[in-house]
């Protein structure tokens, strides 16, 4: 079970991409995957299916709404939204990352 | 797990379908989007699916993995297992019916032997605050604590007590209640005056017997008696004004004062009386006898007490030690007596009572934890022997279980599914069997307490033989299904997929761990049957042992004459009627009378010498004319009595050879003078008969004299008439009844017996346990056989293609029957060798059980591993034969 394990290591991370992906608005599944995809300049390709399981763990959390509304194409599509809660988790998560980042750059840097 | 989740949870719960298409739909839409986008980046359409498997992922396994995210995990499971187990174990009816008959047998016999042991040694009685009661005993240095007072005893106890509340006494009682026609004989219980008071059960109506009616003579209102609510309703038809309505017992009136609500049982859970009357009424209910008078010659009463609050047993065995010897003086002048007692260290002790007292309990304490140990092992074999079918199958399921796996189910996953089918078979065997032992355990108890006239145990399902049956069901349950759930589960997935149920390599463990099960099965089954084989012995050497009399057609038929009016010469001339009128029915050939019933556990003892000589302890009864002709007793010298050996015609007494070879050796006995130690009275010796069993039959026939009815101390015998008969039971049973009626209306009905009866009530432990022992036996023969044969055939089956091979590249048939058959030959080779040895070890816990027979006995041992032989080769030669049945062609093709 090697795949398992890759897949909890980046479910922290993976959850909050997509906590961002919905910041702007609501979104159904294939465009967060497509968002993460395009605004990483494809470098972050996650296996697409692996979205689903932490879309709706988010919604069990009551970090998401979830409804079904129309796609661009005319097709029912379930849409994301954020919660107020799923607001605020989003801002605790970028500061965390930032930190994070900076903190593993710095290092990184080191000479 | 936040409430939130839970109330969303609940919701999907609901709306199951809807869930499953809506996740269905969301992965496929975007499923779609990708296939455009990917057929748009110029992917030829014959990729497209593998295309967007690759980008996307299993779907099968994300649908899997949302839908496991919306369920409550565990218990959804659990159902869903449920479902499962249910639809394989109907999709094998052979292997469920064989499953559930086995452990129903398991669990059933060892439920109803439980229910036994809770209701005789471990169910408190229902009383309040019932761990406050003590039982008290008396220690006199002999081998065995005794629990039978004496009224002084216990009057002194009664009397000055600091560290009880209450002691009481009391003693079950058949009393004779005036009814319409006759007296009826009603189980009751003498009770003294603390007895209600130390059991603190309020009374339904009226009243409780206070100590006021414990005085000679009763309360100033007169005698008077507590009843059941039982009693209230056959005898007085619930009616309202009970209370102060008359009861004639014994002939003398009593007043009902109370009625006692049905869960009052008093303080011995093996009886069930109807009437409490008050102790110092014995003089009355028992007359003539009168258990007071006889002071420390009357070993009556069962002695309780309830603890004063705060003071442990410790404090009052302290006390108890304190009081004892002035209480011993106090009771007797007889110095001969308290100097023996006082050698004995004599001393009183309580010990906890909350379970109350049943002499029962001292007897059969051990027989019952033998039985069992005896289930254990039966069940033990029931579960060991599944775990082998299940694993076997677990060895067929091979390849399902693989692709389980491989589509991803994890380990834990399958082995919890296999474990739930193992607790379906567990709880339904538990059930069915918790459905009889209630039936079973009502018979062994009939069984167990059958020679005990008016002895009654409640041996119904309660919380603890709920609990136990539950523990029992579970523990079934992880012994059935854990090892061949670990055991099928174990490996790596791609060898399970490509090989299936085809021959391959031979891994160790897996070919060892079955045949260790089944030889351990073996070992068990081996060891059931030699405890049943000498058990069986036992009691048929028992039986055969010889009584001294032939007890083949003879029926016991018992009149209570101590409440009626004629007594002396008078009564005699009445039971020679009674004799006449028995004797005229159709297949009798003799009748007499006797006073105590051989084998019954009663007994009559005195000192008798030739004069000038040392008086021996001899066993007494007292017979009339043509009795050693009716039992069929060899009468070695002299005469029967007559009807005319009366009290004016001089004592007579006839010895038995014993007797008269201990009091006349080498002399002719006949004729001689014989003389009683306490009485001094002269008997002349007018028989010498053959020796007879007296009181038990595991003990050789004791010296023991007759002498003749008419010449009886007592004035009112109740005697036992003694019919040889070929005719029917019934019609004699009913000529009795009409005899009595006719000539002494008042008594009652007389009770009729076979001699038969009285033999097996006598052997009745031995018999039990030969009974229970044989069937267990029987069952773990035929469990361990299904076992041996159900396991084979599955692994024979495997193996189609290997012999198939085998046969085609010239093995004959005999040497493809030998190959499967040697497997279990082994198997129960080694199992007989351990299962020997165990029995070796441990048959010596039988010992005590066993009459004539060494625990050891070599033609027992050889005559159980022969029987297990039979059955082992009989289930090993099915698989064989049908393996030298293959077509080689046909088993091949099936590749």
């Amino acid at each position: 079970m090697v795949r398992e394990e890759s897949g909890e290591l980046i479910q922290g991370t993976l959850e909050m991409l997509v906590l961002k992906a919905l910041a702007r608005g609501p979104l159904h599944g294939y465009a967060v995957a497509e968002w993460i995809e395009q605004t990483s300049q494809q470098v972050l390709k996650v296996e697409e299916g692996a979205l689903y399981p932490a879309l709706h763990r988010l919604q069990l959390r009551g970090l998401l709404n979830a409804q079904w509304g129309a796609s661009e194409n005319n097709r029912r599509a379930k849409f994301y939204q954020l919660t107020a809660d799923g607001r605020k988790r989003l801002n605790a998560e970028s500061h965390r990352w930032a930190r994070l980042s900076a903190a593993v750059a710095f290092v990184m840097q080191a000479s | 797990m936040a409430l939130h989740q839970v109330l969303l949870k609940i919701q999907s719960l609901f709306r199951r379908r809807s869930m499953a298409s809506e996740i269905n739909e969301e992965l496929e839409f975007h499923q779609a989007l990708l296939r455009d986008r990917l057929s748009r980046q110029g992917v030829p359409p014959a990729e497209l699916d593998m295309a967007t498997r690759r980008t996307f992922g299993n779907a099968l396994r994300w649908r899997e993995r949302l839908t496991e995210l919306w369920q409550f995990g565990t218990l959804e499971n659990l159902l869903r297992d449920l479902t499962f187990s249910a639809r394989l174990l109907r999709k094998s009816p052979g292997f469920t019916a064989v499953a559930l008959l086995t452990l129903t047998l398991g669990v059933g016999a060892n439920t109803a032997v439980f229910s036994l042991i809770n209701g005789l040694l471990l169910r408190p009685l229902p009383v309040p605050d019932a761990e406050q009661l003590a039982v008290l005993r008396m220690e006199e240095g002999g081998p065995q604590p005794n629990y039978s007072f004496c009224t002084p005893f216990f009057r002194s106890l009664e009397r000055n007590h600091d560290v009880f509340a209450d002691v009481f006494a009391y003693n079950p009682d058949i009393l004779q209640v005036q009814g319409r026609s006759a007296n009826e004989n009603i189980p009751g219980m003498l009770v003294s005056g603390q007895f209600f008071r130390a059991l603190q059960t309020a009374p339904l109506m009226g009243r409780y017997l206070t100590p006021e009616d414990d005085r000679p003579g009763g309360s100033p209102e007169g005698l008077a008696v507590v009843i059941t609510e039982q009693f209230w309703e056959t005898w007085f038809d619930r009616a309202p004004d009970v209370v102060g309505r008359k009861l004639i017992i014994a002939n003398v009136p009593f007043t009902v004062v109370g009625v006692m609500p049905k869960q009052f049982i008093g303080a011995d859970p093996t009886r069930k009386p109807q009437i409490f009357a008050p102790l110092s009424t014995d003089p009355i209910i028992d007359a003539p006898r009168n258990h007071i008078d006889d002071g420390i010659h009357a070993w009556w009463l069962t002695v309780g007490a309830r603890l004063q609050p705060g003071v442990t047993l410790a404090q009052a065995n302290a006390s108890l030690a304190t009081v004892s010897r002035p209480i011993l003086h106090a009771a007797s002048d007889d110095a001969e007596f308290i100097g023996e007692e006082e050698k004995g260290h004599f001393h009183f002790v309580a010990e906890p009572g909350s379970r109350g007292f049943a002499y029962a309990r001292l007897l059969f304490r051990r027989p019952l934890l033998a039985m069992f140990s005896m289930c254990g092992g039966i069940l033990l074999l029931a579960c060991l022997n599944l775990a082998g079918l299940l694993m076997a199958r677990g060895a067929a399921r091979e390849r399902e279980l693989a692709t389980r796996l491989a589509i991803g189910a994890t380990r834990q996953r399958l082995i919890q599914q296999m474990l739930v089918e193992s607790l379906l078979i567990a709880i339904l065997g538990t059930a069915a069997g918790l459905a009889v032992a209630p039936l079973v355990s009502r018979s062994l108890a009939a069984l167990l307490l059958s020679g005990d006239s008016g002895g009654l145990l409640d041996t119904s399902l309660d919380v603890r033989v709920l609990c136990f049956a539950a523990c029992v069901a579970v523990i079934s349950a992880v012994l059935i299904g854990l090892v061949p759930a670990l055991e099928a589960t174990a490996g790596n997935v791609n060898d399970h997929i490509k090989d299936g149920q085809h021959a391959r390599q031979p891994r160790e463990r897996r070919r060892i761990l079955p045949r260790v099960l089944l030889a351990s099965e073996v070992a068990l089954a081996l060891l059931l049957v030699v405890g049943a084989g000498l058990l069986a012995t036992s009691l048929v050497r028992l039986f055969k042992s010889g009584l001294g009399f032939d007890p083949k057609g003879l029926v016991n038929i018992a009149f209570r004459m101590d409440k009626q009016q004629l007594e002396g010469d008078a009564l005699m001339r009445q039971y020679q009627q009674l004799g006449e009128g028995l004797s005229r029915q159709p297949g009798v050939k003799n009748v007499s009378f006797e006073f105590i019933v051989p084998l019954s556990h009663r007994g009559w003892n005195g000192r008798y010498g030739a004069p000038g000589a040392q008086p021996q302890l001899m066993y007494m009864n007292s017979v009339g004319p043509d009795y050693f002709a009716t039992m069929r007793i060899p009468l070695d010298q002299g005469r029967e009595f007559t009807w005319a050996d009366s009290k004016a015609s001089g004592l007579k007494i006839t010895l038995n050879r014993s007797a008269a070879n201990l009091l006349f050796p080498g002399k002719e006995a006949l004729g001689q003078q014989v003389i009683e130690e306490r009485s001094h009275s002269t008997y002349q010796v007018v028989a010498v008969v053959g020796d007879t069993k007296y009181r038990d039959m595991r003990e050789p026939a004791p010296p023991s004299g007759y002498i003749p009815i008419m010449q009886d101390e007592q004035k009112k015998p109740s005697l036992t008439a003694v019919v040889r008969s070929d005719g029917p039971q019934v019609a004699l049973a009913s000529a009795a009844r009409s005899l009595a009626a006719r000539l002494t209306p008042t008594i009652p009905a007389p009770t009729l017996s076979t001699m038969n009866e009285v033999l097996n009530d006598a052997m009745n432990t031995e018999r039990m346990m030969a009974l229970l022992s044989v069937f267990f036996a029987g069952c773990a023969l035929l469990v361990t056989g299904i076992g041996l044969y159900g396991t084979l055939a599955y692994a024979t089956a495997r193996r189609t293609n290997e012999i198939g091979i085998r046969m085609a590249l010239g093995a004959r048939r005999v040497g493809v029957m030998v190959l499967v058959f040697r497997e279990n030959a082994l198997v129960a080779g080694i199992g007989s060798v351990a299962g020997l040895t165990i029995a070796l070890l441990v048959s010596r816990a039988l010992g005590s059980f066993l009459y004539g027979t060494s625990p050891r006995d070599p033609w027992v041992l050889l005559g159980s591993v022969a029987a297990l032989t039979l059955i082992a080769s009989v289930a090993s030669l099915l698989p064989a034969l049908r393996a030298a049945r293959i077509e080689p062609m046909a088993a091949i093709r099936c590749e």
